[in-house]
């Protein structure tokens, strides 16, 4: 049999020091912008039953989970999202809480990527989740929040938004199949032009067909709603694109000169959790999207407690990736000072480390036989100073 | 002006073509034409660098956004999947995936699981998948019309252009599984931060098909 005991398992890495301080420091910015925002940090296990996972309107499909049994032989999986976890807990001990819930969160989500991509298969989430509220300054105060969170990040970044709503009423027109929505749907999403206008014209013409062959070129700036108003004459479909735009303008003054912000019609993810908005953020120099979130006002219902959300979650990992690439890992801090203790004086040495810490140093006791050692060392670690504690008062070099 | 727009070419075939066709836009494609061992290539006057690799390379590289666009085969693209925008059929690489047996051979015939020699058991599990039929799916590295002769296998399914090297190796299709051609894929991102640009060149290409 082959040992394993030398290696992790594929699409997982260790990160060690400069790369644990890239990661803190996303983690603590992003925590820190939320909690300041006024969300509360939930933690919730990373196993979980695989019920949680399949639902109705979830799109988890089984053979990118990590599955494993309990001792009574029920399916568990490894948490492959955080928001339905959180959707669980807002459906069952936080279901009278008042009202917007403000919760956030950063864990590790684990799915299986397939092998040899240069995917990771645990990846570090962090993302906020408003529930109770539909009102479209709940969608606003996402948006900010994510505008925010990619500015922190102190690098160009652009934020698209959609609404899955557009794709939807618009194929509700149709009568057809929900076999042959899905492959609607699948080609807009992959702006497959020519398959999408293969299949359309397989089902007719007119005007709801004419603007589906478009929604996948409707993307760019503030122009994109008036191609659209061009194209679709429908008062509801109307109404939702002039709330998209009123949103689209507020984001863009709350954005400044830090960012963009985008539109995208055509998004429209596989996944049925979303409902309203759909919102995508990417920085320059990263070939998938770093942010991602939208409205899912029908999901917690699917444990029992209709309320409206919408929430992001921004991908840890591929931005440590975009920090890597654009320069060097910051350098580990070396300690200020090592202590030496002589013989006989090794409690005094740890008491006198304890007090030089405590003044907000960074201070070692050297592990050390001898001072010549303990030298060497501090010149190899370039550690400025080595404090002597021979008993008879404190000698420092 | 910003770093150029990076363009990943199928070596070969669809590399030709695609050079054709960013000629007949009237950009100097020179350097690709005279590359070498070189593997990017500038196309300065269209503020294009090509890369050249091969097929499944040209996806992974899309995917990852090191390349912005990229020019592949749908047989790669429905072998490989994958996460990016299929903007464009190029028209050009035109031929199909088929299901081929021995010449006679009844495929379809009694209650037995048969066997498929391919190199592309993706595109193989999903055409039989969808007919509701269980096979046996053999991956095939170098010319797969031996796996029948051999009786290894009870089909294959390949590429087909001319039909010749099935037809002089008595064998013949018997079911077309998807017609094939050159798209042009671009990374989902870089589509959005450098629309203008890629737009453009699309507006371009489309009026020159």
């Amino acid at each position: 049999m082959r040992n394993y005991d030398l290696i992790t398992p594929e699409g997982t890495k260790d990160l060690l020091f400069g790369e644990c301080i890239v990661r803190r420091n996303v983690e603590n910015k992003l925590l820190g912008l939320f909690k300041s925002r006024g969300y509360s940090e939930m933690i919730t296990p990373g196993l979980e039953f695989f019920d949680v996972f399949n639902l109705n309107s979830s799109y988890f499909p089984q053979e990118n989970l990590y599955k494993l049994t309990d001792t009574k032989g029920r399916l568990l999986v490894m948490r492959p999202d955080s928001t339905m976890p959180i959707a669980r807990v807002v459906a069952t001990r936080l279901k009278d809480a008042v009202l917007p819930l403000k919760l956030c969160y950063d864990q590790k989500v684990y799915r299986t990527e397939p092998a040899l991509k240069g995917r990771s298969d645990e990846i570090v989430q962090a993302g906020i989740e408003l529930i109770g509220s539909q009102l479209r300054i709940a969608d606003l105060e996402v948006i900010s929040t994510a505008v925010d969170s990619l500015k922190a990040l102190g690098m160009p970044f652009s934020l698209e938004i959609g609404h899955i709503g557009i794709f939807k009423a618009l194929v509700g027109k149709l009568d057809v199949s929900d076999h042959m929505k899905e492959k609607i749907r699948s080609r807009i999403e992959t702006k497959n032009f020519p398959a999408l206008n293969d299949l359309l014209d397989s089902i007719g013409s007119g005007p709801v067909i004419d603007a589906l062959k478009k929604l996948p070129a409707l993307f760019g700036g503030e122009e994109v709603f008036e191609k659209a108003e061009e194209l679709i004459h429908d008062d509801s479909i109307t109404c939702l694109l002039d709330e998209l735009r009123e949103i689209y303008r507020d984001a863009a003054e709350i954005c400044g000169s830090d960012g963009e912000i985008t539109v995208d019609l055509g998004i429209v993810n596989k996944t049925d959790y979303y409902t309203g908005l759909i919102i995508k953020g990417y920085l320059q120099g990263h070939g998938e999207e770093v942010l991602s979130g939208g409205r899912y006002d029908k999901l917690i219902s699917e444990f029992g407690y209709d309320v409206p959300a919408v929430g992001f979650a921004v991908n840890v990992n591929a931005i440590e990736k975009v920090i890597a690439k654009s320069g060097e890992l910051p350098n580990i801090p070396t300690a200020d000072a090592v202590v030496y203790a002589e013989p006989g004086c090794e409690a005094e040495a740890f008491k006198t480390a304890r007090d030089l810490r405590a003044q907000g140093l960074i201070v070692e006791n050297a592990l050390f036989e001898d001072l010549d050692s303990v030298r060497e060392y501090a010149m190899e670690r370039k550690i400025p100073k080595v404090v002597v504690v021979d008993g008879s008062g404190k000698e420092e070099e | 002006m910003s770093r150029p727009i990076r363009m990943a070419l199928t070596k070969g075939r669809l590399e030709k073509d695609t050079v054709g066709l960013l000629e007949k836009l009237g950009f100097d494609c020179t350097a690709v034409r005279e590359k070498g061992r070189k593997l990017i290539l500038p196309v300065p006057d269209a503020n294009l660098e090509v890369v050249l690799a091969k097929a499944n390379d040209v996806i992974t590289y899309v995917e990852h956004g090191v390349c912005d666009m990229g020019v592949v085969g749908k047989d790669t693209i429905m072998e490989m999947n994958g996460k990016f925008y299929e903007l464009v059929d190029l028209g050009f690489g035109r031929c199909k995936f088929a299901l081929a047996t021995k010449k006679g051979y009844d495929f379809y015939g009694g209650y037995g699981i048969k066997t498929i020699a391919t190199k592309y058991p993706n595109v193989s599990r999903h055409f039989f998948e969808k007919k509701g039929m269980d096979t046996e799916i053999i991956k095939i590295e170098g010319s797969v019309e031996l796996a029948p002769l051999l009786e290894l296998a009870d089909g294959i399914v390949d590429i087909v252009e001319t039909g010749t090297t099935l037809k002089e190796n008595g064998l013949e299709v018997i079911e077309d599984v998807a017609p094939i051609s050159a798209r042009l894929i671009a990374n989902t991102v870089s589509l959005k931060m450098r629309q203008a640009e890629i737009e453009r060149l699309i507006n371009m290409i489309e009026e020159n098909l």
